[in-house]
């Protein structure tokens, strides 16, 4: 082993306390910005999967102008033909005035959005009818699914009890039917369709008077990374039909936008705490040096030349960034591996979408270690600058 | 080829400027020949530990030359002074200064691990620590031995590199009277052992007994013997 890393080596470990504080305040840098990443990038994710499994799918297609037209049947096929396509469903959406009676009393009437969903396909796209907590999904043409917030909103309602929804046609004139509550959605967070009503899509159809029209076609890929090539490749292939496809990045930009925002704040916090880390690194360092001027002057006065002395406090800063790093990443892993198996939440409600994101988690112990290296570099350069002939002084 | 190994040629160190200037050394010319045993003693601020920074090139002078094994060295740049002291110098401190994080041979070994040179580095190193009788405490810590074990390991780390010239400042300065007579008579039998050069400052000459010159330093001068005579500036 090169006698300066063997001294770097034993300066450090005789100076326990020094190397725990320098370790410990990589570490906890590194540990934050997993925590972070954990919680913040979590969330984050976890909102796109409940957005893109309850309302947009992996890729959705609308019509520029108003409802799809070309037949739904024909355009799922079209998409299921796909090998990175799981499945496609139409989706039909409105917004109603909902009444309810309890023994013949009007208990509530107010407007609400109604979603219409093919019972057969959907649960092949989206997990809405997982959020069904109590009763069951939609099963048939006169069957209607009530989100919480609107069983609230109509005092209570419960599953058996029955609901009458008034539509406004494409003519301009009410529709009004009768529905029985078969089932009531909670999704965790808020992401879902609690604040909807959802029906049999061909049941909308007949209300809106739009029969074999479609508001949306949800598409659910087995790879959701190739949502780009799925909408260009449809997109050319129906050049024509004023069709808009978008990714769930798109579709729900509106809503992740902000949020990105706030995680970008975030991220910048956990870099500035990690910062931090390298200033105290700075500070421990400049106290192992200012410990070692004997030992310095003495190296130098036996021929050792400024490199080596640069080179052994170097070797140091990179071995607290190398202790630290690995410290910190395995305490960061320990956390997530925590946060996945326990199936974390946010605020006890939204389940957090925990994932290793290695390129992530190389980066920030790589930028971890390059700080430590870079925090000794001016306690390294104090040491240079020291005299050899302090040795004949220093006691 | 000559028997000089140092030579310094009117040799001036200046200390600050103005009202603070100090005049360290004062035109300082002497020479020394291989293998001698020479102290240098003289009162405390009289130059003579100026003198030893200035030999031991860990200070430039301020005027004049220092020659070693007739290589003028007060025009080197830092790291060729460094090549230089690792290679043709060795030093004994006071206070041995052995490095506490690194084992009796390992500080025996370090000034060959600075020099990069493995060849035999440590069966000399060990054959010089069996020579000053530290056979047994080669794998302890510095911190771990005595006094006289340190100074004794500071001596074989001193001479390991085969050097010109050792230099010791006050060797004994922090020893009992027992040990430091065992430390000078070590000094004087490696010196003869191997035709060492020393060149040693004490303030105590008469621990040294018979050796083969001494200079003596006052108010920036040095002199030959003992007793130097005010003007008798020193010309060997």
């Amino acid at each position: 082993m090169d006698y300066r890393v063997q001294l770097a080596k034993r300066m450090l470990s005789n100076k326990k306390g020094s190397l725990i504080g320098a370790v410990l305040a990589v570490s906890i840098g590194i540990l934050v910005i997993h925590v972070n990443f954990v919680i913040f990038q979590g969330l984050y994710d976890a909102i796109v999967r409940d957005l893109s499994s309850y309302r947009f799918g992996d890729v959705l297609v609308t019509d520029e102008e108003s409802f799809i037209t070309k037949s739904d049947t024909y355009l799922v096929g079209w998409f299921e033909k796909i090998p990175y396509v799981e499945a496609a469903t139409p989706r039909m959406q409105s917004s109603a005035s909902i009444t309810v009676t309890k023994n013949g009393k009007l208990v509530e009437e107010f407007r609400v959005s109604v979603i219409g969903v093919d019972p057969m396909r959907d649960p092949r796209v989206s997990t809405a009818y997982q959020t069904v907590s109590d009763g069951q999904f939609v099963f048939s043409r006169n069957s209607i699914v009530i989100g919480s917030r609107v069983i609230d909103d109509l005092g209570g309602a419960m599953v058996g009890d029955s609901v009458k929804i008034k539509i406004t046609d494409r003519r301009g004139e009410d529709q009004v039917r009768r529905f029985l509550i078969t089932g009531i959605t909670t999704s965790p967070g808020g992401q879902g369709l609690d604040s909807q009503v959802i029906m049999h899509i061909d049941a909308l159809r007949d209300m809106l008077d739009r029969g074999g029209e479609t508001g949306e076609i949800l598409v659910k890929l087995n790879d959701p990374k190739k949502a780009s090539d799925v909408k260009n490749y449809f997109l050319r292939t129906f050049p024509n039909d004023d069709f808009k496809a978008e990714t769930i990045e798109e579709s729900a930009e509106a809503a992740l936008s902000g949020f990105r925002s706030g995680i970008a704040m975030i991220n910048m916090i956990g870099y500035f705490g990690l910062m931090s880390s390298a200033f105290a690194v700075v500070t421990i360092q400049m106290m192992l040096v200012s410990s070692k001027t004997r030992e310095v002057g003495v190296m130098r006065a036996i021929g050792a030349k400024r490199k080596d002395i640069l080179i052994i406090f170097i070797v140091q800063g990179m071995m607290i960034g190398a202790i630290g790093a690995g410290i910190g990443t395995a305490m960061g892993l320990g956390y997530t591996f925590y946060a996945k198996e326990t199936k974390m939440t946010f605020a006890g409600s939204i389940p957090l979408e925990v994932s290793y994101d290695w390129a992530k988690i190389t980066q920030t112990a790589i930028m971890a270690f390059s700080l430590a290296v870079m925090a000794s570099i001016y306690p390294s350069y104090k040491a240079t600058k020291l005299q050899p002939v302090e040795a004949m002084r220093y006691v | 080829m000559s028997d000089i190994v140092l030579e310094l040629k009117n040799v001036n160190k200046v200390f600050g400027h103005g009202d603070t200037r100090v005049q360290a050394l004062n035109n300082v010319s002497f020479s020394v020949k291989k293998g001698e045993f020479l102290l240098i003693v003289g009162s405390s601020g009289s130059g003579k530990s100026t003198l030893l920074n200035m030999i031991g090139l860990l200070d430039r002078p301020s005027s004049g030359q220092v020659m070693i094994d007739g290589k003028n060295t007060t025009k080197l740049s830092d790291g060729k002074i460094s090549e230089f002291r690792n290679s043709k110098l060795g030093f004994i401190f006071q206070f041995s200064n052995l490095m506490a994080d690194l084992t009796i041979l390992e500080n025996v070994l370090l000034p060959r691990n600075i020099q990069r040179s493995d060849k035999n580095a440590y069966k000399e190193a060990s054959d010089l620590l069996k020579a000053v009788g530290l056979e047994s405490q080669i794998n302890k810590r510095a911190n771990e031995v005595s006094g006289g074990q340190a100074q004794r390991a500071a001596i074989a780390r001193g001479l390991v590199n085969h050097p010109t010239i050792v230099l010791a400042d006050e060797p004994t300065g922090n020893l009992d009277s027992v040990t430091a007579e065992t430390i000078v008579q070590l000094m004087k039998s490696m010196a003869k052992k191997l035709n060492q050069t020393f060149i040693i400052v004490t303030h105590d000459r008469n621990q040294f007994g018979k050796v083969d010159r001494v200079i003596t330093t006052k108010d920036g001068r040095a002199f030959e013997g003992e007793d130097a005579p005010p003007k008798m500036e020193l010309t060997v």
